[in-house]
């Protein structure tokens, strides 16, 4: 069994991976989240929930965990997270989420900000 | 000849996480979480081709471990190791069946492994099932990135064949 595979094989097992990621991913990109609420998530728990399209001053707030500290700034129907002590900084880097249903993610800190369907319960910040 | 394997182990480990530390000192490009170059793989392919599995996995598990503290960034070992353990898994398998030449192509399925390794540790870390939407992403960036890495680690092996 020490078969070896061959180099054309691979090229074309390759090629076909990476057309087919290629076309996954665009299909991903202009994929629209569920709704408007923006839902932050602390270590995979829902710790603040807020609805965008009723957001009409501009407003900042801090998550804090033992693992750092996100600086969230939430506009008009966008948010983003502006500030992060942590080393990538790739939360920030992503900007603003606004409808896409890809999430924002800060895995050094546990932090998630996704879009949701809003749900029948007003929460505080929107009011 | 255990002084060898000791020493060898040692130099390989070495440079490992030398090629570890400076590469995390280079920010990310892209705004996706998991999308790096992975240059410590190199040594973990040259080490599959030319040492032997048990040798491998103790050099990429004190690479993990002494590469998140010295980088302060214990969560990342989390992250690592899950990756690293599929990718070293796959690598494993794939071991018999590559010839010296065909480095490139081991390297872009351990890239592979690695990704969806990463992201599973992610999901389950979060709790955001979400995240499997950046795994094409992660696909298209682990073939190139892959490539890249592969490319070096078969040119470092042609040259250590036999020296090691």
């Amino acid at each position: 069994m020490n078969k070896t595979i061959r180099t054309r094989t691979w090229i074309l097992l390759f090629a076909v991976l990476l057309m087919a990621s290629l076309a996954m991913t665009a299909w991903i990109m202009r994929r629209k989240a569920p709704g408007t609420t923006a839902c932050i998530y602390s270590d995979g728990v829902l710790i603040r929930t807020v609805d965008l399209n009723s957001v009409t001053e501009s407003f900042e707030f801090s998550v804090i965990s033992e693992r750092g500290e996100n600086r969230i700034r939430v506009e008009p129907g966008r948010i983003c997270v502006v500030d992060a002590d942590c080393r990538d900084q790739i939360c920030v880097k992503k900007g603003w989420l606004s409808e896409s249903a890809t999430p924002i993610v800060c895995l050094p800190h546990r932090l998630v900000i996704r879009l949701e369907a809003g749900s029948a319960d007003v929460d505080a910040v929107s009011r | 000849m255990k002084r060898n394997r000791l020493t060898r182990g040692a130099l390989l480990t070495a440079a490992a996480l030398t090629i570890f530390l400076v590469e995390m000192m280079i920010p990310p490009i892209v705004p996706i979480p998991g999308v790096k170059l992975g240059l410590a793989n190199i040594i973990t392919l040259v080490a599959m081709m030319l040492i032997g599995p048990v040798d491998t996995l103790l050099i990429l598990l004190a690479r993990i471990l002494l590469g998140g503290m010295f980088s302060g960034q214990i969560m990342s070992i989390l992250y690592s190791f899950s990756g690293g353990i599929l990718c070293y898994l796959t690598m494993l398998l794939l071991r018999k069946h590559i010839a010296l030449s065909q480095i490139w192509a081991m390297s872009i399925v351990g890239a592979i492994a690695h990704n969806i390794g990463q992201i599973a540790m992610a999901i389950l870390v979060t709790r955001t099932w979400e995240l499997i939407l950046y795994l094409p992403v992660l696909m298209v960036s682990g073939i190139l990135t892959g490539l890249f890495t592969g490319l070096a680690a078969q040119a470092a092996a042609v040259k250590l064949k036999g020296k090691l």
